[in-house]
């Protein structure tokens, strides 16, 4: 029996840029978004942040794979409760 | 301790004036439940004022509405009410409450380590969306309240004399059936754009110290 090789592709950091990119362009236009201290943007303005790579385009990045991990995960369907920590 | 609470709302900039609003509802309700209430809004949430109160009052819960990081929570025009390095004693036997980005990081675990009894918060910057419309009447605007209702229920929660971890619970759950809820109605699809954030505040908010710390 020949064994099947998953090939798994390395994601480089510009192809994740790019796809954050397209799904904050889902993003109401008219919508602030407020970051704490670091204040309140538009979609337009995070795209930007993302593109340029600064600190608060990389959290954007964080908060985007995180998401989508946890899609991945099926968490929100689980019927585990969120845990107290 | 009687039951008393001290609450910080500065209102200097577009964020805080949302949380300004959103946390008006806890004053009232710590009022219908006697508790004796601060309210350092605007001007008066400064680290003055703050330290004054704290002392004077002996409150039982605080909750702070405001800016920060890791290291430090702010008031009004950002002044630093506490820090890893100032104030934080005023903590000490208290439940708090802090609404303000990543302070659960550092600054938590060190309050819980000088004897705060509970610290719930973020571990990260607590993000929300609004509509910039409703400025007028955030209280109107449905998009914030998908997370500032939930977030409420932390304070809600222990106010009505549950413990720590059942209010940080129930506002975790709060914020998970807002996330069904987009996922699974026919929502447009801008609007279920909101998600990212929901699950990143949800993930983010932690209770540290006693679980079963009461007021």
């Amino acid at each position: 029996m020949t064994k099947k090789k998953t090939v798994i592709s390395k994601v480089s950091d510009a192809e994740i840029r790019r796809l954050v990119v397209e799904r904050l362009r889902a993003l109401p236009s008219g919508k602030q978004i407020s970051i704490g201290s670091q204040g309140s943007f538009t979609k337009d303005e995070l795209i930007k942040k993302v593109k340029s790579g600064d600190k608060l385009g990389k959290k954007m990045i964080k908060v985007e794979l995180a998401f989508l991990r946890a899609l991945k995960k099926g968490e929100f369907f689980d019927e585990q409760e969120p845990s107290h920590n | 301790m009687n039951k008393s609470l001290l609450i910080t709302r500065p209102n200097h900039d577009y964020a805080v004036n949302y949380l300004f609003y959103w946390s008006a509802s806890i004053i009232n309700l710590a009022r219908r439940k006697n508790f004796q209430t601060i309210d350092l809004s605007g001007k008066k949430a400064n680290r003055f004022d703050f330290a004054g109160r704290v002392n004077k009052i002996n409150p039982s819960f605080i909750f702070f509405n405001g800016h920060g990081n890791e290291t430090q929570i702010t008031g009004q025009k950002k002044e630093i009410l506490v820090s890893t390095k100032r104030n934080l004693n005023l903590l000490k036997n208290r439940i708090i409450f802090a609404r303000s980005c990543s302070s659960a990081k550092k600054l938590g675990p060190k309050s819980v380590s000088l004897g705060a009894k509970t610290f719930i918060g973020y571990k990260e910057p607590f993000i929300f969306v609004s509509d910039p419309r409703m400025v007028a009447k955030p209280l109107s605007d449905n998009t914030a309240a998908l997370f500032l209702k939930p977030s409420n229920l932390v304070a809600t929660t222990l106010i009505k004399g549950h413990s720590s971890s059942e209010a940080n619970t129930r506002a975790k759950k709060a914020f998970k059936r807002n996330i069904k809820k987009l996922l699974t109605s026919e929502t447009k699809r801008e609007d279920a754009s909101v998600l990212r954030f929901l699950f990143w505040d949800m993930k983010h908010q932690v209770c540290l110290g006693d679980p079963d710390a009461v007021l």
